[in-house]
């Protein structure tokens, strides 16, 4: 029993880092522009099936489709701002239609890939079967991989937030969009890269994840979801949060699959959204001063 | 009864009338229509006054159709008594995600709404005992035998049924809105600092309202089961959510009927379009898509507008109780903002009846002194009294309750509806109101509303504005909207009135009415805390001034001593300036 709950331990971190890459684009994009992208999970469905696509049909090898399926994010990203985000941000009310905006490009992106894909599921080979034990546990070469990228994307971002010039300006327009474009930055530049960021960041998640789940053209709505319970416990617009919860909570549900059926610990995770709503609206990491 | 009363009476009569003589493939259709206008009524509520986007509302609409359907088939309840229950559950989980997700921003409302409509999809999917999962719970047919001794097929009295619900809803939703609540409503959706001000208080009146809207949900999810009876997963799905956001967008959001034509487009368009169900919500998806970006107002904004809210005449004076509060006292309040003390150990008090004036360089705190006396803020340190009430603490709302009312130095109204809607808006405290009332239209009542009308209208010609009532408060000139929000504030009747900035941007000739109109409400026993920078102005009109300078208190007397005061001209005009004023003297 214990060696299970090791195995599912280190399971969950790999699935927490995928977690954690989805809701960091999601909070990234909530920090700069106030806006929630609603279409942010099917940008992430759209780079899992980039990959599957690419590897079933043309026979690519797996690992030159993860960059592709990256870019492929980032394109519907662009793609939604054009049709779905900057038109509609300018407005009186922009920040709540924006939202049925996104909201809308989500179910056009989702349906689409029904229409066109079928709704799965499409099993992707991944790097291969390699395994590496350590004691109990095991962990395949593509569970390593999501660890080893995810980790390294994390300290990746975190460096460039800090050290970077587009860092310091997007750090200076999630502060005051207004102070910063005083100072020269270009506002909507900042605000086109973050999104076009967060959908690479989606992109990537997609397709690292998907030979250990398989293709499945509702995983952006599970994902998004999931993502929505991260950024809110741990605070909108945070990036710490967005990295420790989104592990924390691909943890938590690989060890709670242990005991119950993934849709009762899918309930009982979206659940924790409405209790840390009740019990602290802003988020465990949200900054205590204005 | 009054004529839109009898025209909705007369409408909802026709129509039930005409579904007699329909086929049951056509009544059973025109069931589907209604009851999708009830869920487009409800998500009205939410995102067309409150500004609050739904993405779940299937969460209460299923909730009423489970509610309804396992009362009857489970515990043997009378099916339509069930539907009547149906909507209480529904209600209830409406409040328990308003209360979650309000306290922050609106965009956790649309988050709310969508987990919790998948949680409980996923609970229907998997509590099997109650629900038996995927496969449905079935309910038989809940036939009336008295309808059908008439000869009246299921279908039809099933549609007669559901008409007079939506009338009954139409007709409580139009006298909501009209009433205090519904303006309470928008002003939180365009400007909830004015609403604030006033004494409306945020959170009580939003989560009391998504109640009623997931009533109303759960209501239309509740008279839908007799029509599909099959209870399935599905009714909490993202189809039903997304139609009935999509029936109000379409329709025109934050409109009394704009609900009703969207319903029953989205209810005849999948008959319609047969050979494209399979693309349905893709299709939805791209309306909904293209309405907002081409026209946001929907189908309702091409009708023409009604007149709203006219001005009503009735000379019914409203006599102020005198009151002898005491008078304002602030007892060396702080205020630090991280490391910054932005108001530190500040000290003074207004005698009723006075103007105190506030003056200070930019940035010296004047404007976080007002909001910290008016609870917009509340102070680290100190207190604020009147007499023997404690300010300290208080919500703004609250703060208005006991008589203190600000403006804002950023003009601050909502630029769509009227200058008199505004200033009716402002009405709020003047007499306490229930839902009951406003929505039986009592005698009592009716007399409440005249008599705020001609408060506002009162208000209105105390700032000059009484020939403006009509217009948008938007399209007014600059100097009228400012003058327009201290009538908002003059018709919640404060004791306390505190001006921020009042005359920033008025021409000489507004600003001399400005004046006029300070000393008239002064002699009309109101008491005036006033922050400006023409100085001129504030020696001229205030009895009393206060200096702030970085936070601190670096004066308070009358005029005279203030202007002759070192530490101030030092403040004002510099070091060396302030030696010379020496020298001279």
């Amino acid at each position: 029993m214990f060696d299970l709950v090791l195995q599912q331990l280190a399971n969950g971190i790999s699935t927490g880092m995928i977690y954690a890459l989805i809701a960091l684009g999601l909070t990234v994009v909530f920090g700069v522009m106030h806006v929630i992208n609603f279409a942010h999970g099917e940008l992430y469905m759209v780079g899992a099936l980039c990959s599957v696509m690419l590897t079933s049909r043309l026979g690519i090898p797996y690992i030159l489709t993860v960059p592709i399926a990256a870019i492929a994010g980032a394109l519907i990203a662009i793609v939604t701002d054009r049709i779905a985000i900057s038109p509609v941000l300018p407005r009186k009310d922009g920040h709540a239609l924006v939202l049925i905006t996104t909201f809308a490009a989500s179910m056009l992106i989702n349906e689409t890939v029904v229409a066109s894909a079928g709704p799965g599921p499409i099993p992707s080979p991944g790097i291969g079967g390699w395994v590496l034990s350590l004691g109990p546990v095991a962990l395949s070469a593509q569970r390593l991989l999501v660890i080893g990228v995810g980790l390294l994307l994390v300290i990746f971002l975190q460096l460039m937030l800090m050290r970077t010039k587009f860092g310091r300006s997007l750090r200076a327009v999630a502060q005051s969009a207004w102070a910063a474009e005083v100072v020269g930055v270009d506002v909507r530049k900042i605000a086109f890269l973050t999104l076009a960021l967060s959908g690479l960041l989606a992109g990537l998640a997609g397709a690292l994840v998907v030979p250990i789940v398989t293709f499945s053209a509702a995983m952006g709505s599970h994902a998004i979801i999931n993502a929505f319970v991260i950024v809110v416990i741990g605070s909108m617009g945070s990036f710490v949060g967005a990295v420790v919860c989104g592990v924390a909570l691909g943890v938590a549900e690989s060890i709670a699959s242990i005991a119950m059926s993934s849709d009762a610990s899918s309930a009982i995770i979206y659940s924790l959204l409405l209790v840390a709503l009740l019990l602290r609206p802003q988020g465990l990491f949200a900054r205590s001063a204005r | 009864m009054n004529r839109a009363t009898l025209i909705t009476v007369v409408a909802a009569a026709a129509a039930v009338l005409a579904s007699m003589t329909l086929p049951s493939y056509y009544a059973s259709l025109a069931v589907y229509a209604v009851v999708l206008s009830m869920l487009g009524v409800s998500v009205n509520i939410s995102s067309g006054y409150l500004g609050l986007m739904s993405f779940g509302h299937a969460a209460f609409f299923g909730l009423g159709a489970y509610a309804a359907g396992l009362l009857a088939v489970r515990w043997g309840v009378n099916f339509w008594l069930a539907v009547a229950l149906a909507s209480l559950p529904a209600a209830a989980l409406g409040a328990v995600v308003g209360v979650a997700s309000l306290r922050v921003s609106g965009h956790y409302f649309a988050i709310a709404t969508l987990v919790v409509s998948e949680i409980l999809r996923l609970l229907s999917l998997n509590w099997i005992s109650l629900t038996r999962g995927p496969l449905g719970v079935v309910v038989p047919r809940p036939r009336i035998a008295y309808f059908e001794s008439f000869g009246l097929i299921f279908a039809q009295y099933h549609l007669m049924i559901c008409i007079v619900v939506l009338a009954l809803l139409i007709e409580i939703m139009r006298r909501l809105v009209a009433s205090p609540y519904g303006r309470a409503w928008m002003a939180l959706r365009d400007k909830q600092e004015l609403a604030e001000s006033v004494g409306i208080a945020p959170l009580s009146h939003k989560v009391g309202a998504i109640a009623l809207s997931g009533g109303i949900a759960g209501l239309a999810g509740a008279l839908l089961v007799p029509r599909i009876l099959v209870l399935s997963p599905d009714l909490f799905g993202t189809n039903f959510s997304a139609t009935g956001l999509l029936a109000v967008i379409v329709g025109g959001k934050g409109t009394l009927l704009g609900p009703v034509f969207g319903g029953v487009l989205f209810a005849a368009a999948p008959e319609l379009l047969r050979s494209i169900d399979a693309y349905r919500i893709a299709v939805f998806a791209l309306i909904l898509l293209l309405v907002v970006r081409i026209r946001p107002g929907g189908l309702a904004s091409l009708l023409p507008r009604g007149s709203a809210g006219e001005a009503r005449n009735a000379a019914i004076p409203p006599s102020k109780p005198v009151v002898q509060a005491a008078s304002l006292a602030i007892s060396s309040i702080s205020k630090s903002f991280g490391g910054l003390k932005a108001i530190d150990d500040v000290s003074f008090s207004v005698l009723r009846g006075r103007i105190l004036g506030l003056i200070g360089p930019n940035g010296a705190g004047k404007t976080t002194c007002l909001s910290l006396v008016s609870g917009f803020l509340t102070p680290s340190q100190g207190s604020i009294d009147i007499g023997p009430r404690k300010l300290t603490g208080l919500s703004a709302p609250r703060v208005a309750e006991e008589g203190v009312v600000r403006t804002f130095q950023h003009t601050t109204l909502c630029p769509m509806l009227t200058v008199f809607e505004n200033v009716l808006i402002g009405t709020h405290l003047l007499s306490p109101e229930t839902a009951w009332s406003a929505v039986l239209q009592t005698k009592a009542y009716l007399e409440r509303e005249k008599v705020r009308a001609s408060w506002a209208q009162a208000c209105l010609e105390k700032v000059g504005l009484a020939g403006r009532h009509q217009s948008e408060a938007g399209a007014l000139p600059y100097g009228e909207q400012r003058l327009l929000s201290i009538a908002v504030a003059l018709a919640a009747r404060p004791d306390f009135l505190l001006l921020d900035e009042p005359a920033a941007g008025l021409s000489g000739t507004e600003a001399v009415s400005l004046v006029r109109l300070l000393r008239q409400l002064r002699d009309d026993g109101v008491t005036i805390i006033l922050i400006d920078h023409n100085l001129r102005m504030m020696m001229e009109i205030c009895d009393e001034l206060v200096v702030i300078h970085h936070g601190k208190m670096l004066a308070q007397g009358d005029p005279v001593s203030v202007r002759n005061d070192p530490a101030v001209i030092e403040a004002y005009l510099g070091q060396r300036r302030a030696g010379e004023a020496h020298a001279a003297a």
